[in-house]
């Protein structure tokens, strides 16, 4: 399935987190479906880390979805050059925040209710 | 009836700042009053910080006062700005036959729920704007960017009912000044609730414009909009000021300066400038990245 972002948030803006949630909730549910999908960011003139931390960085919670498999399950095409380097910041920010937030949460639960 | 008067001279300096909080400060006891604030005395007011001042009226009308700006003759027939971004015809006041070109970006208060009224805002008062100093597309990006990073910083952060904004541009010198401004939760309150520590006010703010530090607790990672704004004005020789509660946090020509204020604010003002002139390309290193192997 190929998705137009512009069309899909209304905006050649690809900024406010809202919007990067709306494409969180179509990946999800196409994934559901098993549905490859294509994102194309044709006409997108603007992109935030706010946006796809919301759009792609949230796909890593969980530990639903693995780098393989989104690898295979998303393409990527006419992203803007200056914004390339976006994808990468917010993926590898994506893999700590969460590797963090289960060592917080195993800590937290650690000292609730004792370590092994 | 309680008559106030804005201070002579506001500017983006440290003392700008303590002046207007200290304005709010004076006005905090006030509620179901009649408030006039006067611009008489004042010679100088930097456009783009009427924002702040939109906040503090923001404030006072939510404890159920009547506010009214009164004695702008004085000032007005010294600049007539404030008329041209929006500001004073905001709070009833006009005058006819407005000169003075059209380099103010316009005053505006957004809700939290409205973030493609800001896309047209900044597409209206930035993009389609011929007065714009001239500047490379790709440097252009990179402030409206950082300008939207710090908007949606504001209002995915501060649980704020407005986010109140202006800015002014400066042709000749080439700078674009923006500010931002929200009446929600403090920086320092999601710092210290989030690190459970009693950090300082301007500390907090610190640890918040760090790359990779966030507050955010949720499945939506963070921690990286302030830190990207950071590196970008540093690159940039441009200007970050924020006040947050009574810190205080600036970055300008690459030095980093923090203090804690005598007053508080009941929220955060982020002020920008960027300097247009400085053109060179913003590459992110010589970072090869393979977009079909990303995850």
């Amino acid at each position: 399935m190929m998705i137009d972002i512009k069309d899909f948030i209304n905006s050649g803006f690809a900024v406010s987190t809202d919007d990067g949630d709306k494409i969180f909730h179509m990946l999800n549910e196409s994934f559901s479906k098993e549905e490859e999908v294509t994102l194309n960011f044709q006409g997108v003139t603007l992109m935030t880390t706010a946006f796809l931390n919301a759009a792609i960085g949230q796909l890593y919670g969980n530990n639903e979805y693995s780098s393989d498999f989104l690898n295979k399950n998303i393409t990527l095409k006419n992203v803007q050059d200056q914004d390339v380097h976006l994808f990468s910041l917010v993926v590898k920010r994506a893999k700590e925040y969460f590797a963090d937030k289960e060592g917080f949460e195993k800590n937290s639960n650690d000292s609730i209710y004792g370590s092994n | 009836m309680k008559k106030v008067y804005i201070p002579s001279k506001i500017t983006s300096g440290m003392q700008g700042y303590e002046l207007l909080l200290r304005f709010q400060d004076d006005l905090k006891g006030f509620s179901d009053a009649e408030i006039q604030i006067s611009f008489l005395y004042v010679i100088w007011f930097e456009a783009n910080l009427v924002a702040v001042l939109g906040a503090i009226i923001e404030d006072l009308e939510w404890k159920r006062n009547d506010v009214s700006i009164v004695e702008v003759d004085n000032y007005s027939v010294i600049n007539n700005v404030l008329y041209r971004n929006g500001f004073f015809p905001r709070h009833g006041l006009n005058i006819h036959g407005i000169s003075g070109g059209n380099t103010q970006i316009s005053y505006k208060m957004f809700r939290k729920s409205e973030p493609h009224l800001y896309n047209d805002y900044i597409q209206a008062e930035l993009l389609d704007n011929s007065a714009f100093p001239m500047h490379s597309r790709r440097l252009g990006g990179e402030i409206k960017r950082n300008i939207f990073e710090l908007f949606e910083n504001a209002r995915t952060h501060g649980e704020c009912s407005y986010i109140h904004t202006c800015g002014q541009f400066y042709p000749i010198k080439k700078k674009l000044n923006i500010t931002i401004v929200d009446t929600g939760t403090t920086i320092i309150k999601n710092v210290r609730k989030h690190l459970k520590i009693d950090l300082e006010a301007c500390e907090c703010i610190d640890w918040a414009m760090e790359m990779n530090n966030t507050t955010k607790e949720g499945n939506t990672p963070g921690g990286l909009g302030l830190g990207l704004l950071f590196q970008f004005i540093r690159l940039n020789q441009g200007k970050i000021q924020v006040v947050s509660s009574n810190g205080y946090w600036e970055l300008i020509g690459g030095k980093k300066r923090k203090m804690n204020l005598d007053f508080y604010f009941s929220g955060t003002i982020a002020n920008l400038e960027f300097n247009l002139s400085q053109d060179e390309l913003y590459q992110f290193a010589d970072e090869v990245v393979d977009l079909d192997n990303i995850f």
